[in-house]
């Protein structure tokens, strides 16, 4: 797993015009290959809906009202705010996700700040830091 | 008036206030309350669609905690796997305790955890079927949340509704719990091999059930010992 999600960031951290086909193979090879068991034991939160498989590193911080899954790898030290919905999605460590926000079929980059509120975000890479709507349009990578 | 005694009565005028306000935003509940439960049978109608389309059937099984509902699952898995390709999707508040009883009956299984949420819903059962590929099943089935009130505001868009009590519960548990009943298409009475020691009147609960709902199967099942677990398969109608 640690393995292949290096693969993925390399990719995610050079991000060229033609990398949409290799970033879609990638997500879809992780999430059925590697994630086919869940592991949820060790958040830090509240009582969060998941649907199998999730994995979650270590020190995941989770609000109230969250559902996650299915297939979804969360790493080290994220934190996913309240109402937040997460589906077939990579969110790699240290991130950020924020109040109700949606994501389904995305890759959150290591240390990403997703500092806004209500927004359906599908089929993108996110790298950066960003405090309204308008940012996440801006650093917005679709690959489908 | 003790400075104690003030403040206790200035909080409960606090508290009076708060309700008011409550009072004022009421309609707003109330159309929420619909649309929520409006928007769950639109979704529960399109996940039946699907799964007819399809070839698969699905029933959905609730039930009191302890009612027996993943023992019935177990003995159905047993007997339906070398015949039908199926899946199970397990609700509970935590851990996949039932999904790996299940498993172990040869069914694929899809464990949800539903933190704080007493039942499960139609959201959450489509999230598992457009994340699943369809062609590998020809059975799903659905064991709700352990509880008797709450998965009667949700359909699930399953073909058909088992509902699961033991003798053990009482025989006033299908007359105190009469809407998963009228909305069921089987009742299951399990731990029928501890009647003789608790001497609990099954004909009540059986005239209950049929009182509720005069079109309701009733099956008096004990997964333990697998009596009449095939009399419930047929009533199934795969």
């Amino acid at each position: 797993m640690e393995k292949e999600l290096k693969k993925i960031e390399k990719v995610i951290s050079n991000l060229e015009l033609n990398s949409q086909a290799q970033i879609q193979e990638l997500l879809k090879n992780f999430l059925k290959t590697h994630l086919k068991k869940s592991k949820i034991d060790n958040f830090i939160g509240d009582y969060p809906t998941f649907i199998e498989p999730v994995y979650l590193n270590v020190n995941v911080k989770i609000g109230d009202d969250v559902l996650l899954g299915p297939n979804v790898y969360i790493g080290k030290n994220t934190e996913i705010k309240n109402y937040v919905e997460i589906s077939n999605s990579i969110i790699f460590d240290n991130a950020l996700i924020g109040e109700n926000v949606k994501l389904n079929n995305c890759i959150i980059g290591k240390n990403t700040l997703l500092n806004c509120e209500n927004i359906n975000i599908d089929n993108c890479v996110l790298v950066g830091n960003v405090k309204t709507k308008e940012d996440v349009y801006r650093i917005m990578y679709k690959f489908k | 008036m003790s400075e104690k005694r003030k403040q206790e009565i200035q909080r409960i005028k606090e508290l009076e206030s708060i309700n008011l306000a409550r009072d004022e935003i009421r309609d707003l509940v109330i159309d929420t309350k619909k649309e929520v439960e409006k928007d769950n049978d639109l979704l529960a109608a399109q996940i039946n669609d699907e799964l007819n389309k399809r070839g698969i059937k699905s029933i959905d099984i609730v039930g009191a905690i302890g009612a027996g509902k993943t023992a019935i699952l177990e003995k159905i898995t047993e007997k339906l796997s070398k015949k039908y390709r199926i899946l199970v999707i397990c609700g509970d508040i935590t851990t996949r305790v039932d999904a790996d009883r299940i498993e172990k009956h040869n069914a694929e299984t899809v464990q949800i955890n539903t933190g704080r949420e007493c039942a499960l819903n139609a959201y959450h059962i489509n999230q598992v079927i457009k994340n699943k590929d369809l062609f590998d099943f020809d059975l799903i089935f659905v064991e709700n949340v352990g509880n008797l009130i709450c998965p009667s505001d949700f359909k699930l868009g399953t073909d058909k509704r088992i509902t699961v009590v033991s003798i053990t519960e009482g025989e006033w548990v299908i007359e105190k719990h009469p809407m998963l009943f009228k909305m069921s298409d089987i009742a299951v009475i399990n731990k029928i091999d501890l009647l003789e020691r608790l001497g609990t009147n099954i004909d009540k609960m059986i005239k209950d059930a049929c009182g509720f709902n005069p079109d309701i199967k009733v099956i008096t099942t004990s997964a333990k010992t697998g009596e009449n677990i095939d009399t419930l398969i047929e009533a199934l109608e795969l």
